[in-house]
């Protein structure tokens, strides 16, 4: 694992993408966006663990997203960062038939990553005394 | 026509029907009425539609999920064009754009709440315009039709116009095609096809009839049915009223009523009889001789008091007249030539003989005649004054009846009109003793007692026959209102009951004729729908048999001669809706290709909602062999129908709609899955707009997809060439999971043996590929930047082998 990006800064390129139109990326924008919020999520999970010292970057992102709701004390958004999740992965995959998402449902996913990725960054994410 | 003139009918009465009818009702009703048909009026021609067009390019602005102005751009001839885009990426936008364009409106918003109409500008662009280029065949240029919108105004003050090539722009209407776009729909939606087998067969009917030019025969048949329906119900009014007013007038105690009533009781109603009873003296004809016994009654004079007193006061005179001349010499003279005139009639009868009163022998002969007859003359003349006594006796005893002029045949008749005569006979039966009353003194008394309550009797009876004959009057004249209405409607709907003679025929004819016409006109495309439906059908359970357009009115319908797993007459309830919509789309590409549709292309939106994968297979099919002489645009919103189309190597031009925000839509042409997701990433890679670091992340992810796609390409090629069901295959891909199952299902056949796949690759295909693979699966691992374009050329690479894989 190389250079780990910085979510916000992945999920703002990714946002550039849908918002801005340009020949160069027509059509293109809806997987690769996708990709790069995918990312952004994961890189998120990643900042979190390793904040708590937790070695789970090898589990499978199953069991990360549910560790995600003991982590997180927001169990909503940990739910909604989980569909966010297999929504983004399914779109980064080829499904027989499926079209590549649209503009609303990337601008929604977008949000919950965006959410988390600005709790995982706030210095309040740190653990109660006594949890860790 | 021609069938009419082969038929040799024109001659009949009801062949002019026909052909008036066909003209318009009011020509018809000239005709029926007799007056000379009106000249068939040159209507204005429309301009000759112009044939054969193709579309060139779709453009639109500002119309519904479109923002800035986006054209589609079509390749003008037979041909297959899918147009691939997500719900809500517009390519909805750019089929109702088209649709709207034509038409000035379109199908699918006709049945939503008007908010769905009111929506049809785009929020994002204050423009709004739509745009098509046509080539049209025989024409040296474009057609260039559009359609234009001030800004804010609804959208009904759109401006259409068309200009063909060179020529001076015109209004839309100048390109003829008004008729062919209801009559040949070009374009067909999802929910249309749905609707229009949920609205039931007659709706259906109409929508196939229309192709079949038969308007103007249907017209000309309705133009019939309403005259003989409004004849016949003119009739039929006639006669319950007939039935009405037959009940009112025998309440109605007059011999009119009567007379009404018997003429209007037969088969054929005399109505000239019933206008005579009106409008005729009440005295003409039978029934009558009530009123005239009422009227005689009611004219009676009776006996007038002075006239009593006179006719017993003479009477009285003429008595002692009578029985003071007993006395006299005159009344012993006139006793005696009595006696004498009898003897000379005796001698005159037997001759000389005997005296017959004193017996003397010999004593009447000759000259005792002779002497005699001198003696009676002197007698008589002695006895003048004895007998004007007596005759005045005689005329004063007469003088009774002639006080009362009374018929005896009238009373009768009176009686049958239902006065009571009791009084009358009664005191009449007192009145004519007088007849046997042979002294004048007693008859003036009896005279003089009985006049009075004769009398009576007879003003009682005179003022009853009057007031019935004002209480008859006045119960016939409100009936004789109703007869005269009733006999102007008779009249009117007897003169129809004489058209329906020849309505009727004509009505049959037509009905038979347009059946003929209508069933040799649709077996064609019965024939070619059949063929589509066996196509889309695949495993449905669900035989198509004839398909027939049947009946007429209210009872038309489309006959689909249907049956399921061998049971016959089933019912289109059985069907699903995958089924519904392919047999309606069986039924309306048929409609939409006829030849004689000016269009030469069918734009299909969203066909496949519904369909199983086995079904797109064979739509694939239809419309690849629809595209051979139409150009056939099918929009559609998931990448089934564009996989079958690949897979069957069906000859297509794909172009994919985004829409990206502030309704920025993009369209490009599509190549397969494999090569779009490989392009993808090349385009990522290579382009300085994107920071590198975001290409390094973005290229392994879409090289994956590329190789997810290519193994997917191989699995369904392979298993649906082995012949196993759609649905089975889909199921194993779907199951497959991550890429290496994937890969281990398009290389092995075997979904379990993703661990050998890498050794395989690098056996068959190389080190380098083997590494490709496994950059590509780890997917979130990031490459260097410089590496991604040599990713994106390994992975090209990698699908080329793998879609080497038979």
């Amino acid at each position: 694992m190389t250079d780990d990006g910085e979510p916000g800064e992945l999920l703002g390129m990714a946002d550039r993408l849908l918002r801005r139109a340009d020949p160069a990326t027509a059509g293109l924008w809806p997987r690769a966006s996708a990709l790069l919020a995918l990312r952004a999520l994961e890189e998120s999970l990643h900042r979190l663990w390793e904040r708590r010292a937790l070695d789970l970057r090898s589990c499978s992102m199953r069991t990360q997203l549910i560790c995600l709701r003991s982590y997180l004390d927001d169990t909503p958004l940990a739910a909604r960062a989980g569909h966010a999740w297999s929504a983004l992965s399914r779109a980064c995959h080829h499904h027989p038939y499926e079209l590549a998402p649209t503009s609303g449902e990337l601008h929604a996913w977008f949000s919950v990553v965006s959410e988390l990725a600005r709790r995982v960054g706030l210095p309040s994410e740190t653990p109660p005394p006594g949890r860790s | 026509m021609s069938r009419l003139e082969a038929d040799g009918s024109v001659e009949e009465r009801w062949g002019g029907l026909v052909l008036a009818a066909l003209e318009g009702p009011a020509a018809l009703e000239a005709q029926l009425s007799g007056a000379d048909a009106t000249p068939r009026e040159a209507g204005v021609r429309p301009s000759p539609a112009r044939l054969g067009a193709f579309i060139q390019s779709i453009a639109v602005e500002g119309f519904r999920g479109i923002g800035p102005r986006q054209a589609l751009e079509l390749r003008p001839g037979p041909g297959l064009t899918l147009v691939v885009g997500r719900n809500g990426s517009g390519k909805s936008s750019l089929a109702e754009g088209l649709e709207v364009l034509l038409t000035g409106d379109s199908l699918r918003w006709k049945e939503r709440a008007s908010v769905w109409r009111e929506g049809w500008r785009n929020l994002h662009h204050p423009r709004a315009s739509l745009r098509a280029t046509f080539l049209v065949e025989g024409e040296r240029g474009p057609c260039v039709v559009s359609r234009l919108w001030e800004d804010e105004a609804p959208f009904e003050a759109g401006v259409a116009s068309a200009q063909v090539h060179d020529e001076a722009p015109s209004a839309l209407e100048s390109l003829g095609w008004a008729a062919a776009l209801r009559t040949h729909r070009p374009f067909l939606s999802y929910n249309e096809l749905g609707s229009l087998l949920d609205e039931g067969p007659s709706k259906l009917y109409d929508a196939l009839s229309s192709i079949l030019g038969l308007e103007d025969l249907v017209e000309a048949l309705g133009v019939l049915q309403e005259a003989r329906r409004s004849r016949e119900k003119a009739l039929k009014e006639a006669t319950d009223a007939r039935e009405r007013l037959v009940e009112r007038l025998r309440g109605v105690d007059d011999p009119r009523a009567q007379r009404v009533v018997a003429a209007a009781s037969g088969k054929e109603w005399d109505l000239d009889a019933v206008d005579a009873a009106l409008g005729g003296p009440a005295s003409a004809g039978a029934g009558t001789a009530e009123i005239d016994a009422l009227r005689g009654i009611a004219g009676l004079e009776p006996p007038d008091p002075a006239r009593v007193g006179a006719a017993v006061a003479e009477m009285r005179g003429a008595g002692v007249a009578v029985a003071a001349a007993r006395e006299t010499a005159a009344a012993r003279s006139r006793d005696a030539a009595a006696i004498l005139e009898g003897a000379l009639q005796f001698h005159a009868a037997h001759g000389d003989g005997d005296c017959p009163v004193c017996g003397r022998k010999g004593a009447l002969d000759g000259a005792w005649s002779q002497r005699q007859k001198a003696a009676a003359a002197r007698l008589r003349e002695a006895a003048m004054e004895a007998d004007a006594v007596h005759r005045r006796a005689e005329a004063a005893r007469r003088l009774w009846e002639g006080l009362v002029p009374l018929r005896a045949d009238s009373i009768v008749r009176a009686a049958e009109a239902g006065l009571d005569l009791g009084a009358l006979v009664k005191s009449l039966g007192s009145w004519v003793e007088a007849g046997s009353i042979a002294d004048l003194g007693a008859l003036a008394d009896h005279v003089e007692s009985t006049s009075g309550p004769l009398r009576d009797a007879m003003v009682r009876l005179r003022d009853a026959a009057r007031s019935e004959l004002g209480r008859r009057e006045d119960a016939w004249r409100p009936a004789a209102v109703e007869v005269a209405a009733w006999l102007k409607s008779a009249r009117e709907a007897v003169r129809g009951g004489t058209d329906l003679k020849g309505l009727k025929p004509a009505e049959a004819w037509l009905k038979k004729a347009a059946a003929g016409i209508r069933d040799d006109r649709f077996a064609p495309i019965a024939e070619k729908a059949a063929g589509i439906w066996e196509h889309l059908r695949q495993q449905s359970h669900v035989e198509l048999g004839k398909i027939q357009l049947t009946g007429e009115g209210t009872r038309r319908r489309v006959a689909l001669d249907v049956t399921v797993d061998g049971v016959e007459g089933a019912a289109l309830g059985v069907m699903s809706q995958g089924e519904l919509h392919s047999l309606a789309l069986s039924l309306f590409v048929p409609r939409a290709t006829l030849p004689e549709s000016p269009f030469r292309f069918i734009v299909i939106d969203d066909p496949v909602q519904s369909m199983d994968p086995a079904r797109v297979d064979g739509l694939a099919r239809v419309l690849e062999s629809a595209s051979a002489d139409r150009q056939v645009v099918v929009f559609t919103h998931d990448d089934r129908l564009p996989e079958a189309v690949r897979r069957l190597d069906v000859a297509a031009e794909i172009v994919e709609v985004t829409r990206r925000d502030a309704s920025v839509v993009e369209l490009r042409r599509a190549l397969d899955p494999v090569g779009r997701y490989l392009e993808d990433a090349l385009a990522v890679a290579g382009t300085a707009d994107l920071p590198s670091s975001a290409a390094a992340r973005v290229v392994p992810g879409l090289c994956r997809l590329g190789l997810e796609a290519a193994c997917m390409e191989v699995v369904r090629r392979r298993r649906l060439g082995r012949g196993e069901p759609h649905a089975e295959v889909e199921r194993a891909l779907s199951g497959a999971g991550r890429l290496p199952r994937l890969a281990a299902l398009a290389i092995f056949d075997d979904v379990e043996r993703g661990g050998d796949v890498v050794s395989r690759l690098q056996s068959e295909a190389g080190p380098s590929l083997a590494d490709a693979f496994r950059q590509c699966d780890e997917g979130g691992r990031d490459v260097q930047p410089a590496a991604a374009l040599d990713l994106v050329r390994q992975a090209s690479k990698l699908t080329a082998w793998v879609r080497g894989l038979s």
